[in-house]
């Protein structure tokens, strides 16, 4: 009956499309040949009509001698080419996802990302979660869900054989061992922070690279406050509330910005704990901070951080610390929090691997991001020395640079599946931002045809721009709505004191 | 439909011997009853009256029963194969395939013939189709989705009431048809609002109960509202309302005539109806269903929905181009949107073919999820262009152009040309996206990872959508032919 119907129901467009084909004369296609042509109409209904139930009996009949019939798309048994990349970070993000687009299905190729943590970090808003400002989760993205074609390993990677072409990786607790094998690898195992050989530092202060980082830090000013709110002796109050960081990057500014809101925003909640009590202050190496943007935004933002309540040791270095006191170039800060900003390493993974690096020991790739002298292996983000084809400036360990890294290398990929040539890469960056406080931020976006080639923006407009931007850039739709009311409460709302599990 | 399934999904339907027999023997006795009463309406032999009935009956409950497995499923196949014998025995076939064929002739028997059909569907097709429907309620061994009442009344209702609100005050206004509540002569006006409203709300909630395991996206929704608004009117206007006002029930095509443009009425009413209860069912559901971490999709709102307008436009652009040669053709659209540009200039073409693609981005909000194969898609295709020419060319354009509608059939008869170029619209739209839907669907089930997560789009055994097909674009396209 379904056949029969089905075509009974084709007949009547199907009339009416052949209407005018019908006779030698002019087109036909008016009511009047449509009422004439109304015996045809009946005769496409009944043959439909037949039609449908002729295939229908014939289907029957069929099927017990020639089987059932095709059950729709096959899964292809065996894939022709594994791609493994290492790091679900930016870098080894966005290339999983971009080769998801081209090549996922339609050359046969298989993508299986090994991270050793299930989700990517959204790492521009790291700083709003240390400052309680945003949830810990909303600005990770589960990679599972975010890359639904791409197998996805929790694992730490212990060794890499580039003559066999396996990866060696277990599942966080140094047992279960795995052995992956791949016909083409990407290395974007990202950097970890870079205490420059001092052990006391290392062991003591906390490192700004991962969430649990952020959220250590958060609990930890809390958790100085309670100490402080308790403590009668003003010396150590004061040492509980004083607040190191080292480094004057972006990471340390907008980590000193969002720190100094929070602690100056929850003296409402500690009532005994006096406003001057609290110090959050910034070391930097340097004359003047943020080197990444221009000195006049750079003293814009020292000015507004400065009036914020933050202090600024600049050209002094943390040279040691000791539980309670922190060794700093140009005398000792009483503190009992250090946080390190101050400088990042490629992954000491690859120090197993034998691959040309240069002094930082990140692995130095071709034009194309090919590892020299390793065809079918490209690095990338903080881990690779990248160098501009164009400019051939080396390439900053940005997220931007990274993602536009990563888009490269899985077109390269591509271009190797079919054959073709790889593309060289070249980026121009297209500016930076640094939210610096309350509703305040420095922005540096590159405009052509302009004389510097520079666009500045400052305060709020800046600040606006910032949050727009990041916000637009916020993988997940889902994740962007809870940043978006995270943000709205904030208005509203003090920050949240709550300390979360201890994760030490 | 079930053919598209598979082998053992058609085994899957087959009843039990039991079941076979009772409802042979419900369709072979409500068709006997139905024949007996249609001879009585129609004042033919009571006899061959009867013996029709129950032939039909008796052909019903042994070929479409087993996929009739709820009173509304039924219907629309007890509507859809009245429709169909009606038109193949009642236009007398036979002289279709002989030189005597004559077309003024077969016209006009067909035309003097109308009270059959209002018969074949009122007293065969809708009773036999309820009757076998409903008691396919506990025979089929169909694994289909579960019924929820609530959900049902509920959203029908709310649907019911809504369309109700905006579709009966706009036909009041412009006083096309006569509505329920005009009939009674309430004491006031309050009562006759409330009469409206309870008359709307019986009417929604109906549609959820009868139609709520059938229908499947807005698309379909809106499908199925076109069918019960066409019912509705052979129902309404030309049965119930002339009996409660105590006037003679007038079946004739002069009577359909007059009536036709309740006809197109009810067809928008039905639309709005449909795609009222598919927001409200999809509220429902994902506020009581899909928010149930069992029951979430693995593909989030928003990307569907931008996969859904991508793959819309593309198909819409497609379909706008195929059909423009047709549009100017017919010659129906001389200017684009009712604007100074003609369709023939380049200007008239891009603006004919932004408008395409917009439409066509509809479609895929539309119609996402509803093609299995190519036939199916093509089908709802047309039943997408249909909609259009019934909301666009017949409704919308006069409205915005003169301010005015002129539902009446010799008017809508001019217009039927355009009709050709909405279903080639249509269908050619619906090809193209279901080959965009089928080729992704495709690429990533390729991904052993990926296999599970989408596939093809299937509709549930039994589904009467075949049906519905026949009965809403049969009748949206012959009514015109036939009453113009």
């Amino acid at each position: 009956m379904e056949q029969a119907m089905t075509a009974g129901a084709l007949a009547f467009p199907i009339w009416g499309l052949l209407l005018p084909f019908k006779s030698s004369g002019p087109m036909r296609w008016s009511a009047e040949a449509m009422r004439s042509d109304f015996p045809a109409l009946v005769a496409w209904v009944l043959f439909g009509v037949a039609f449908g139930t002729l295939l229908q009996a014939l289907t029957d009949l069929a099927e017990p001698i020639l089987g059932p019939e095709y059950s729709g798309a096959a899964i292809a048994e065996g894939v022709r080419k594994r791609i493994v990349i290492l790091g679900g970070g930016f870098a080894g993000m966005k290339t999983a996802e971009r080769l998801e687009k081209l090549a996922v299905g339609r050359h046969s190729a298989s993508v299986t990302l090994v991270s050793n943590t299930n989700s990517l970090l959204f790492t521009p808003m790291l700083a709003e979660v240390a400052g309680s400002s945003l949830e810990p989760s909303h600005i990770s993205a589960p990679l599972r869900s975010s890359l639904a074609h791409t197998e996805c390993i929790r694992g730490r990677v212990t060794g890499v054989d580039l003559e066999q072409r396996t990866v060696s990786l277990d599942n966080m607790n140094g047992d279960a061992q795995l052995h992956l094998e791949y016909d083409y690898l990407v290395l974007a195992l990202g950097g970890v922070a870079n205490f420059l050989g001092n052990k006391d530092v290392e062991r003591l202060a906390f490192s700004f690279k991962s969430l649990f980082d952020a959220i250590r830090i958060r609990n930890h000013v809390i958790e100085m406050f309670e100490r402080a709110d308790r403590e009668p002796d003003s010396t150590i109050r004061r040492r509980h509330l004083t607040f190191v960081i080292a480094g004057g990057g972006f990471a340390g500014v907008e980590l000193a910005g969002a720190l100094n809101d929070f602690a100056r925003g929850i003296l409402l909640d500690y009532r005994s704990v006096q406003r001057s009590e609290v110090e959050v202050i910034l070391v930097h190496s340097r004359e003047r901070i943020l080197p990444e943007l221009t000195e006049s935004l750079a003293m814009y933002a020292l000015k507004c951080l400065e009036e914020r309540g933050v202090s600024f040791r600049l050209n002094a270095r943390v040279k040691g610390a000791t539980p309670g006191a922190i060794d700093v170039s140009d005398g000792i800060i009483n503190s009992d929090t250090l946080i390190w900003t101050a400088g990042t390493a490629p992954n000491p993974l690859l120090n197993s691997m034998t691959l040309e690096k240069d002094k930082r020991g990140a692995a130095i790739v071709d034009r194309t991001l090919t590892l020299q002298n390793r065809p079918g292996v490209w690095a990338l983000g903080d881990c690779a020395a990248v160098t501009d084809a164009i400019t051939g400036q080396p390439c900053p360990p940005t997220a931007q640079f990274a993602i536009r890294e990563a888009e490269a290398v899985a077109e390269n990929i591509l271009a190797v599946l079919r054959d073709k040539p790889q593309k060289a890469f070249h980026f121009k960056s297209l500016g930076s931002l640094c939210v610096i406080g309350h509703q305040t931020a420095c922005a540096e976006l590159a405009i052509p045809f302009t004389t510097s080639g520079l666009l500045q923006f400052s305060g709020l407009s800046a600040w606006l721009l910032w949050r727009a931007i990041y916000l637009s850039k916020l993988p997940g739709l889902e994740r962007k709505i809870r940043v978006l009311m995270n943000w709205t409460l904030e208005m509203f709302f003090p920050r949240d004191i709550v300390q979360m599990i201890d994760l030490e | 439909m079930q053919t598209d399934l598979g082998t053992n999904m058609r085994n899957s339907i087959r009843l039990s011997m039991h079941g076979q027999l009772m409802n042979t023997l419900i369709g072979l006795s409500v068709g006997l009853a139905g024949g007996l009463a249609r001879g009585v309406i129609l004042q033919r032999p009571i006899l061959t009256s009867a013996i029709y009935g129950a032939v039909f009956g008796l052909l019903f409950g042994l070929l479409v029963a087993r996929r009739a497995s709820s009173a509304g499923t039924g219907l629309i196949w007890g509507l859809g194969s009245a429709f169909t014998i009606w038109l193949l025995l009642s236009s007398r076939v036979m002289p279709v395939f002989s030189a005597m064929a004559h077309s003024s002739s077969m016209l006009y028997d067909v035309r003097s013939r109308f009270p059959d059909l209002v018969a074949d569907l009122l007293c065969l097709g809708t009773p036999v189709g309820l009757a076998v429907g409903t008691f396919g309620i506990r025979q089929t061994s169909l694994d289909r989705p579960r019924f929820s009442l609530g959900r049902a009344v509920v959203a029908g209702g709310l649907a019911g009431i809504f369309a109700g609100l905006i579709f009966g005050y706009w036909m009041l206004v412009g006083g096309f048809f006569p509505l329920l509540a005009g009939l009674t002569q309430p004491s006031g006006r309050f009562a006759a609002t409330a009469a409206q409203f309870v008359v709307a709300l019986i009417l929604g909630a109906a549609f959820g109960v009868l139609f709520q395991r059938d229908v499947h996206s807005y698309g379909s929704c809106m499908g199925w509202g076109m069918g019960f608004g066409i019912f509705w009117w052979f129902l309404g206007p030309l049965t119930l309302f002339p009996w409660i006002s105590r006037l003679p029930v007038d079946w004739s095509a002069q009577n359909a005539n007059n009536l036709y443009g309740a006809f197109i009425g009810h067809i928008l009413y039905g639309l709005i109806l449909g795609v009222s209860y598919a927001t409200f069912d999809r509220v429902w559901l994902r506020l009581f269903f899909q928010s149930d971490p069992l029951n979430r999709k693995p593909e989030g709102p928003g990307l569907h929905l931008l996969r859904s307008l991508q793959w819309g436009a593309a198909a819409g652009l497609a379909g706008g181009l195929i059909s423009s040669p047709v549009m100017i053709a017919t010659g129906v659209l001389p200017r684009v949107a009712g604007t100074d540009t003609p369709l023939t200039s380049v200007g008239g073409l891009l603006t004919h073919l932004v408008i395409s693609t917009l439409i066509g981005m509809s479609f895929g909000l539309l119609f996402r999820d509803e093609s299995p194969t190519l036939h199916i898609g093509v089908l709802w295709g047309c039943l997408f262009g249909m909609i259009w020419w019934y909301a666009g060319p017949v409704t919308l354009l006069p409205l915005l152009l003169t301010s005015e509608i002129d539902w009446r059939a010799g008017t809508i008869s001019s217009l039927l040309p355009a009709l050709i170029g909405h279903l080639l619209y249509g269908g050619s739209t619906a090809l193209f996206f279901m080959l965009l839907e089928h080729r992704y669907i495709r690429r990533i089930r390729l991904n052993s990872r990926s296999a599970n997560l989408d596939s093809l789009p299937q509709r549930p055994l039994g589904n009467p959508a075949p049906a519905l097909w026949m009965f809403a674009i049969g009748l949206g396209m012959l009514l015109p032919i036939l009453l113009g």
